[in-house]
């Protein structure tokens, strides 16, 4: 028989947000008590492992080789026709990293966690929320397949893409299909990848997303694909487009596949609530995704430091109310919200895009040396040389 | 279920990757994960067919 548990702050989940949370929770003063419910942190990898690098100071996460697996010096966007464009660190700076070893990242988040005096326990899933009143004060849990309670000042819903903990509490964080992508990736090995650049595709070859190539070092590279759920007409569609990609692709036909990760991610809009008494969500539960790269990871680190430490402050002065989570809900907004929205308009621009005008874009913008990568001095490339392809844009102005 | 279609969902490996694309899309929050395992509640689904959408690999079926 599991015994029951009480903490000040409990996490659900401990991806890069749970962990942050966690982390930071415990080092303003909490009691706090993680949950996972897999038996190994960061495994397995659903991930396409690229990740920028300039908010980690932010939140005090100090770049290390243990999961940094490649630097890169920038990304190369393919049009339909295969012209490119680089975006490199000068041009477009936050934008580019590294590639990373997500379960060593992830594992490195736990420590710094434990180290700050969370407790984690693995193995350890929510199967339900406890009620006071309309206030959540905890979930019911299965812990290698034992049920009991963790009663909670603050629970953190940091249950990822397939997040409970927010339904449960009855946050509104269901999404519109075209808000949503179907990924599939492969680990390959024996792959022709060009290490400086982490490289995207555009156009019908993936439908409302893209195809992604993520090298890694000794010839291993992540080659993945995102379809918008709204464009997918028949069953097994990411597998499809991806496997059709690859086919025509001979340096990475020619690779093998050594693992496959499948997922779902949130491209939409930032959510109108992540707060209610009792309880916050933060990272891929809160759809925090970015809706234009589908990067997550800095999101949900940058909003976990935050949910942390406003859920210790709340659980130390008996206060964790909607109210007092204002102070997260407005916290995290300030930082990520113009972006998010700002960048899900233009997903929403780049899914109603034609191949030609994909290659109209991408061709005027060779030659063209962009000094900082910004949404007018395309435009103008653009409108230099298709004058006529600028008023599909003219939203954007 | 009277003029409810079959949903079938292969979730013993041979297709399933057990990503949880399908818990996250689906509305009314009826499919679970656990670990090696994916059910669903029959009595709630509305065969919307959202989840058929967004599994990558195929293994979820509406005849």
């Amino acid at each position: 028989m599991v015994k029951d548990l009480t903490t000040d702050v409990l996490v659900v989940g401990a991806g890069p947000s749970g962990s942050m949370t966690a982390k930071f929770a415990a080092k303003n003063g909490a009691k706090v008590l993680m949950i996972e419910k897999r038996q190994e942190i960061g495994s397995p990898v659903r991930c396409g492992e690229g990740m920028s690098k300039d908010w980690l100071k932010e939140v005090g996460i100090a770049p290390s080789p243990r999961w940094i697996n490649v630097e890169v010096e920038g990304a190369r966007i393919f049009s339909p026709s295969e012209q490119c464009f680089e975006i490199n660190e000068k041009s477009a700076g936050n934008e580019v990293g590294y590639v990373v070893e997500r379960d060593a990242f992830d594992k490195q988040l736990a420590i710094d966690a434990a180290n700050a005096g969370a407790e984690i326990l693995l193995k350890t899933s929510a199967t339900g929320i406890l009620k006071d009143g309309g206030r959540v004060v905890g979930v019911r849990a299965k812990a290698f397949g034992e049920p009991f309670e963790i009663r909670a000042k603050v629970t953190i819903g940091a249950d990822g893409f397939e997040s409970q903990v927010g339904r449960w509490a009855g946050l509104p964080t269901n999404l519109a299909l075209r808000d949503m992508d179907s990924c599939l990736q492969y680990r390959m090995t024996d792959v022709e990848c060009d290490t400086r650049y982490c490289d995207f595709y555009l156009g019908s070859v993936a439908p409302g997303g893209y195809v992604w190539i993520f090298p890694k070092a000794d010839g291993l590279a992540n080659v993945g694909i995102g379809v918008q759920l709204s464009q997918i007409k028949e069953p097994a569609a990411a597998r499809t487009y991806l496997d059709k990609w690859i086919a025509a692709h001979p340096g990475y036909a020619k690779g093998k596949t050594i693992d496959v990760v499948g997922g779902g991610v949130s491209i939409a809009p930032p959510l109108k609530q992540t707060t209610a008494d009792g309880v916050m969500i933060v990272g891929d539960a809160a759809r925090m995704i970015d809706p234009l790269t589908g990067g997550g990871i800095a999101n949900g680190c940058l909003a976990g430091k935050l949910c942390g430490e406003v859920a210790a402050d709340a659980a130390l002065k008996g206060t964790p109310t909607k109210e007092f989570f204002q102070a997260y809900e407005k916290g995290w907004r300030l930082r990520l919200e113009e972006k998010l929205y700002r960048n899900w308009l233009a997903k929403e621009k780049l899914c109603s895009l034609s191949d030609a005008t994909f290659n109209k874009v991408v061709d005027a913008l060779q030659g063209v040396k962009l000094q900082k990568l910004t949404v007018h001095n395309i435009l103008k490339a653009v409108r230099d040389k298709y004058p006529e392809v600028t008023k599909e844009f003219e939203a954007f102005l | 279920m009277a003029g409810k279609k079959s949903l079938h969902i292969e979730s013993s490996g041979q297709l399933c990757v057990y990503c949880g694309a399908c818990v996250g899309v689906c509305p009314l929050n009826c499919i679970f994960l656990d670990e090696t395992r994916i059910t669903f509640d029959e009595r709630i689904c509305t065969r919307c067919e959202i989840c058929v959408k967004a599994c990558p690999v195929g293994a979820i079926e509406i005849d």
